[in-house]
């Protein structure tokens, strides 16, 4: 029994499948490309998936992950193009690897933002973004399971960067991810509109997690 | 592919899986390398339209032609649907998310009445008029076929055209017959003239009904050339027939979310009530092998670990133990189980079910129809309260203590003491299982017993019988109710406004055309889900275009009277519905098409079971 990593990217239709739908899809791929996986003991054998981390719903995930365990030895490259074959086009595995860390050790993800003003250019969204964040607090509303919360997400900006490039405004950020804390990226264009009273179409992507050192999710 | 414009709005609905495709196996083409674009409409959500088997089986055949390229359409949800009209996004397919207004055909299915409004709806979305008349250009040519073609008369002024039985070659054949005629460059009317000539093909702008004084069809009288009857396609031989190697696998969870074989079409049985007992016949099966292999080849390519044995009574295949037997030659290695969508009470053994899996998860069900031997008689329903009692000792010794049974209310000839009866047959279940000594220890029995409202449909013997009325209806669910003494037994039923509403309609008439444009420009649709449905509006609506509904469900027909359906064929000989609702009348049972042949008219098809020796 040895435990594999599969990387792979969520983009296209699939930034809208929702993390149930999405190890659903993987369970159906892996049985259809003949995997080898092992099965947990007793009454109902399950096959072994831990995804790293949850998604949200309209994100591209770059750099996604998936663990599960195989009964017997099979090549990465195997794995990867068995995958490739039965996967969904918007679902592409690029990579195998052995685990080095533990899912549970994700403390921080980075993201990547593209927004497209519509009544302003730019620059001037620019400034006016530049302002918000250098507020001590910023409120936003969250959903939560037990109802919406008011939170401030000031402090939680402190690894945001924004600038212009061709015309559209660009954020990165790194924000606190995992099972302890976790800051949802859309809280950032959620307070840009609350706040600033401008509409954009926005482009978010996952693309990297980490470790509470900041050391990549390997 | 997904624009701006759509992104946006995704990130404001539910499920937004709905709408953006890229499923597994979904068929995306070049548009420069088609020459015939077909939107393949189900006029209900993604969810209900992913598990329809007939939309399954024409995707993978259009698609198999190089020359057409086919997409899904379903009908957003009222979010949906909203965020739509606000931001102008009109009606698209999934695969390309191309406009459905610039397709060559928009083809619906119609399954169930209660769609017809979510049909008119989806027309408006798309951006089209409603009416054929107003669409004078070739394409979009707006098509129609399913089991609600043999009356979709209520639609009869907005599709130009409808496919009358199975689809697999009249709907080739238009695509190719339209090829021609837009290389051609001819136009609609002449289009629709010659298709009219194709069998099984019907162009209802080429009819013209007139009606008497008193609302009742005087003529149907067929024009410019048009079939003056026009008889359903059907397919003989179902092992040379088309079925796909693949399905298109959804991420959502849809409602039949399994690998589906078809192992026969038509049905024994001629229950009197049930509509797919006669449109569909004759009974055609399959072989074992081609449904072994069907079977193989969709797990194969769709991953799915579950094959489901379809067909409208799948216990009265003649061959089910030994298919089982030979599935079960590969189905365990695959770690791929076997399902039976339903079970006849006489068709349950501990044998069978040792052989497939799902019924052990939900309970068993099990549908008598009818709570007393007289009425199971009138509508033909051959099940005895002897053998359903067996059944249930057999499932209570074999560890179940669940068992659900379905009925009907509002049925011809049905007393107060009939539904008294349907409680009293609960009860019976109740004590067989307490009259079984090897029960299952320690567990409760429940029996859940769910009614539905009677709703009489064309081409049965009951087509001429008038529906209870709502309060009628409502008085015997409550007698239902009054009559069960038990914890044990739980009672349910389905809303009597809603069964009136689909009684309207499938008996209805070109008169209604005008009744479900009004509806449409009120904003109903949805009309089968409970949070869309308003009977007081569709009363109001009614009572303000002076068009009395209770006229289409309500009344009894005489046997001469001409119905709107009088000139399509099904196969079915109208002297042999009539008889069949006489024998009714005397509680009389008919056999089934295994015992004897009770000479239909099906075998006018000449193939199927009316051919085999019995």
């Amino acid at each position: 029994m040895k435990t594999v990593r599969i990387w792979f990217c969520k983009e296209g239709a699939a930034r809208y499948i929702s993390h149930l739908d999405l190890t659903r899809c993987f369970s159906r791929a892996l049985h259809r490309a003949k995997i080898p996986l092992w099965y947990t003991e007793g009454f109902s054998p399950r096959a072994y998936m831990v995804f790293a981390l949850p998604l949200s719903l309209g994100i591209r995930g770059e750099r996604e992950s998936l663990d599960i365990r195989l009964e017997q030895e099979i090549s990465p490259e195997e794995i990867i193009s068995r995958l490739n074959a039965v996967l969904p086009p918007d679902l592409p595995v690029y990579a195998v690897t052995e685990p080095v860390m533990k899912p549970g050790k994700i403390a921080f993800a980075s993201f990547e933002f593209e927004l497209e003003t519509e009544d302003l250019s730019a620059q001037e969204a620019l400034g006016r973004v530049e302002d918000l964040f250098s507020k001590q607090e910023i409120l936003v509303e969250k959903h939560t399971k037990s109802g919406p919360k008011t939170i401030n997400i000031a402090p939680f900006l402190t690894h945001t960067k924004v600038w212009e490039e061709n015309g559209r405004l660009r954020l990165s950020s790194v924000l606190p991810a995992g099972s302890t804390e976790n800051v949802n990226p859309y809280l950032i264009t959620t307070s840009i509109r609350n706040y600033m009273g401008f509409d954009f179409y926005e482009k978010v992507a996952r693309t990297n997690l980490y470790d509470a050192q900041m050391h990549p999710f390997v | 592919m997904i624009s701006k414009k759509l992104e946006r709005v995704l990130q404001r609905v539910q499920k937004p899986a709905r709408y953006v495709g890229g499923e597994v196996n979904a068929v995306v083409k070049k548009k420069e390398e088609v020459d015939v674009r077909f939107a393949f409409c189900f006029p209900d959500v993604y969810e209900i339209g992913m598990s329809h088997l007939g939309m399954k089986i024409l995707y993978g055949l259009f698609n198999a032609q190089p020359y057409v390229w086919c997409e899904r359409v379903f009908a957003p949800w009222i979010d949906m649907e909203q965020e739509m009209r606000q931001e102008g996004i009109p009606l698209f397919a999934l695969e390309s998310g191309d406009p459905v207004r610039k397709f060559d055909f928009i083809g619906f299915t119609l399954q169930y009445e209660l769609s017809f409004t979510n049909v008119l709806n989806m027309l408006d979305l798309a951006g089209i008029p409603l009416r054929s008349e107003e669409r004078t250009e070739l394409s979009p040519l707006v098509v129609a076929g399913g089991p609600c073609v043999c009356n979709a008369e209520p639609l009869a002024d907005f599709i130009d055209l409808m496919f009358l039985g199975e689809g697999e070659e009249v709907d080739l054949e238009v695509i190719e017959l339209y090829r021609k005629f837009r290389q051609a460059g001819k136009g609609k009317q002449e289009f629709l003239r010659a298709a009219a000539q194709i069998p099984g093909v019907y162009v209802p702008s080429l009819y013209d009904v007139s009606y008497h004084e008193d609302g009742t069809v005087a003529a149907i009288t067929a024009k410019d050339g048009a079939p003056a009857t026009v008889r359903k396609r059907v397919m003989l031989s179902m092992d040379e027939s088309y079925f796909p190697k693949d399905f298109v696998v959804p991420f959502l969870d849809v409602v039949h979310d399994r690998a589906v074989a078809e192992v026969f079409r038509g049905c024994i049985r001629g229950c009197r009530f049930c509509q797919a007992g006669f449109i569909y016949r004759p009974v055609r099966e399959k072989s074992v092998e081609t449904v072994s292999c069907q079977c193989r080849d969709l797990c194969q390519n769709t991953g799915y670990d579950e094959v489901s044995l379809s067909s409208l009574s799948t216990s009265d295949y003649s061959q089910l133990n030994p298919l089982l037997d030979e599935l079960l030659t590969w189905t365990p290695g695959e770690k791929v189980s076997i399902s039976l969508p339903s079970l006849r009470v006489d068709g349950f053994s501990n044998e069978l079910t040792k052989k497939i899996k799902t019924v052990r998860r939900s309970g068993l069900t099990f549908a008598p129809e009818a709570g007393t031997q007289r009425l199971r008689d009138v509508i033909n329903k051959n099940v005895t309260e002897e053998e359903l009692l067996k059944t249930v000792h057999t499932a209570f010794s074999g560890g179940w203590n669940k068992v659900k049974l379905y009925f009907m209310i509002g049925l011809p000839t049905e007393t107060f003491d009939d539904v008294a009866g349907i409680a009293e047959l609960g009860q019976k279940v109740v004590d067989a299982y307490y009259d079984t000594p090897d029960r299952p220890k320690g567990r409760a029995v429940s029996v859940t017993l769910s009614a539905s409202s009677f709703v009489p449909k064309p081409f049965t013997p009951f087509q001429w019988e008038p529906q209870d009325t709502v309060e009628t209806l409502r008085k015997k669910q409550r007698h239902l109710v009054d009559s069960i003494h038990t914890r044990k037994i739980e009672a349910n039923w389905h809303d009597a406004e809603t069964s009136f509403l689909e009684a309207v309609f499938a008996r209805g008439d070109r008169r209604l055309c005008r009744v479900l444009e009004e509806a449409q420009r009120r904003g109903f649709r949805f009309d089968g889900w409970a949070d869309c449905f308003s009977f007081e509006a569709w009363m109001k609506l009614f009572s303000d275009l002076e068009l009395d509904p209770a006229f289409y469900a309500n009344r009894r027909r005489d046997f001469s009277e001409i119905l709107p359906w009088d000139h399509l064929d099904y196969g079915i000989r109208k002297s042999f519905l009539v008889e069949e609702c006489k024998k009714a009348y005397q509680d009389m049972a008919s056999p089934n098409c295994r015992e004897k042949c009770s000479a239909c008219g099906a075998a006018c098809f000449g193939g199927g079971i009316c051919f085999e020796n019995r």
